[in-house]
């Protein structure tokens, strides 16, 4: 099965098309969707040579408050022009100041197809110094001497990616948790997520040692009390809770903690959907041989010897 | 087979088979009606009674006879969440083909998952033994059917978590 990308696809071979050697510079004017309804837009405003990339993300007031502004500027500095008319962030392009080699080339396409996960990543980015200053502070304290403060840990960030589901992270001094709230749309994707989450938890007690802890219920955690917006009660909403150890958190893996940690719902709804439809193809097969058990039942028609006005007989070939 | 099934489809087998004659009979009730009397139940002497034939609490088979026509309801096993989604799919995908199936009723009788209504039409038409051989089929396969999908929901997830957990 699948394992998403983590950059964009189609912004990606767009750009590399158009940064090959022998391309010649063409107008573009595309929007490009993305997961989490993000939408992209490629243009060239001014000049052929000059591509234009504006992103728009729901949740960017948010991003900006756990200093999204920082994270961008760090991946695209030099790039970053005037946010486009209803976008949110725009990085440009020319063609005509490429970097010379291919390795660099393609490093650039690579990160401004990363645009979307770069965005996101921010609040992730941020749990993590937090954790890691929590951290400092916290050696040579014993749990009892440590401040309140200390022990509870920083605030909940909230990313309200979608209209009715959210991410929440929170750091303290010896774990990141992120919590995801997701909501099923109907009873069978309720009871297949549980399934493939049960999976999750009990992971960790089989092979994969290392693995982050995971939890799954349908309130909302501890963590989260006092946030505004959470449901409960319903059957329709669940709360998956990540947590992430230090050994997860060191500077060398981050960056994959990060991306991993964002595909997840993308992740666990596909395979949802997926099962869905491997179920359904594997009914209709079955129906398909029911079907024929069914027909054996019906005795074959017997072959009649037809007579002609004449009285010669003849025999209906095929 | 294990060891409880093979009395159970036996027992279904024969019950089947001997409720399985049927003949022509016309309404009582209203003039040139030819209807299944078992549905119709408008005059109590042509129903015979009926039978349950049960594995365990979760698995039975109601067999409704009647003069010209015989009503079999079949509960299928369903342990837990997960079963009782895959067989409440199953039978609403069979259900919305039943006129593909001519002996599959579009409704099961309440307290069943899946109901079969054969009348004397179908065995004039149709080899006796043979109907009963599907039902009989139709009941080992539907729970085959039933734990190899669930036995794919849930081991679909083992292959892939190690990809997004960062072990």
């Amino acid at each position: 099965m699948l394992l998403l990308d983590y950059q964009n696809v189609l912004i990606e071979s767009l750009l590399r098309d158009r940064f090959a050697p022998d391309a010649s510079p063409t107008s573009i004017d595309q929007v490009v969707s993305d997961f989490d309804n993000v939408t992209f837009h490629i243009s060239t405003p001014n000049t052929k040579t000059q591509i234009l990339v504006s992103i728009s993300v729901k949740c960017y007031p948010e991003l900006l408050k756990y200093g999204a502004q920082e994270i961008l500027e760090r991946e695209y500095g030099q790039y970053i022009v005037e946010p486009e008319q209803a976008y949110n962030f725009s990085v440009q392009v020319d063609l005509e100041k490429l970097p010379e080699s291919q390795e660099e080339r393609d490093d650039l396409v690579k990160r401004i197809s990363l645009l979307k996960r770069n965005a996101m990543a921010a609040p992730f980015e941020q749990a993590f110094q937090e954790y890691a200053q929590l951290a400092e502070q916290m050696r040579g304290l014993t749990l009892e001497s440590a401040p309140q403060g200390l022990k509870e840990g920083g605030e909940v960030r909230a990313i309200h990616y979608r209209d009715e589901e959210a991410i929440y992270i929170k750091a303290s001094h010896d774990r990141v948790t992120v919590i995801f709230s997701t909501v099923f749309r109907e009873e069978t994707d309720r009871v297949f997520g549980k399934i493939f989450l049960q999976e999750f938890v009990d992971a960790r007690r089989r092979a994969i040692q290392n693995a982050p802890q995971v939890m799954f219920r349908n309130d909302p955690p501890l963590e989260l009390q006092g946030q505004p917006g959470l449901q409960s009660g319903k059957g329709d909403i669940g709360y998956i809770t990540f947590v992430l150890f230090p050994r997860h958190l060191t500077p060398q893996r981050q960056p994959d903690v990060i991306s991993h940690i964002q595909t997840f719902r993308d992740y666990f709804h596909y395979h949802i959907k997926a099962s869905k439809a491997y179920i359904h193809s594997r009914m209709r097969r079955r129906t398909a041989d029911f079907l024929q058990v069914l027909r054996r039942a019906r005795p074959e028609a017997e072959e009649k010897e037809r007579k002609t006005a004449s009285g010669r007989t003849f025999r209906v070939q095929g | 087979m294990s060891q409880s099934l093979r009395p159970y489809l036996s027992c279904v087998r024969s019950t089947l088979t001997a409720a399985l004659s049927l003949s022509n009979f016309a309404s009582q009730a209203s003039e040139r009606h030819n209807v299944p009397e078992i549905e119709a139940a408008s005059s109590p002497e042509v129903l015979l009674n009926p039978l349950i034939v049960s594995r365990n609490q979760e698995e039975r088979v109601l067999v409704e006879p009647s003069i010209n026509s015989v009503r079999v309801s079949i509960r299928i096993k369903q342990a837990d969440e997960i079963e009782h989604i895959l067989v409440h799919k199953f039978t609403r995908f069979l259900t919305q083909r039943a006129e593909a199936f001519f002996i599959l009723r579009r409704k099961a009788t309440p307290g069943y998952d899946i109901s079969f209504l054969i009348t004397n039409y179908h065995t004039e038409e149709m080899l006796k033994h043979k109907l009963v051989d599907f039902i009989i089929q139709f009941m080992e396969e539907v729970d085959k059917e039933i734990s190899e999908m669930k036995l794919f929901a849930f081991f679909a997830p083992t292959t892939h978590q190690n990809d997004i957990e960062k072990g």
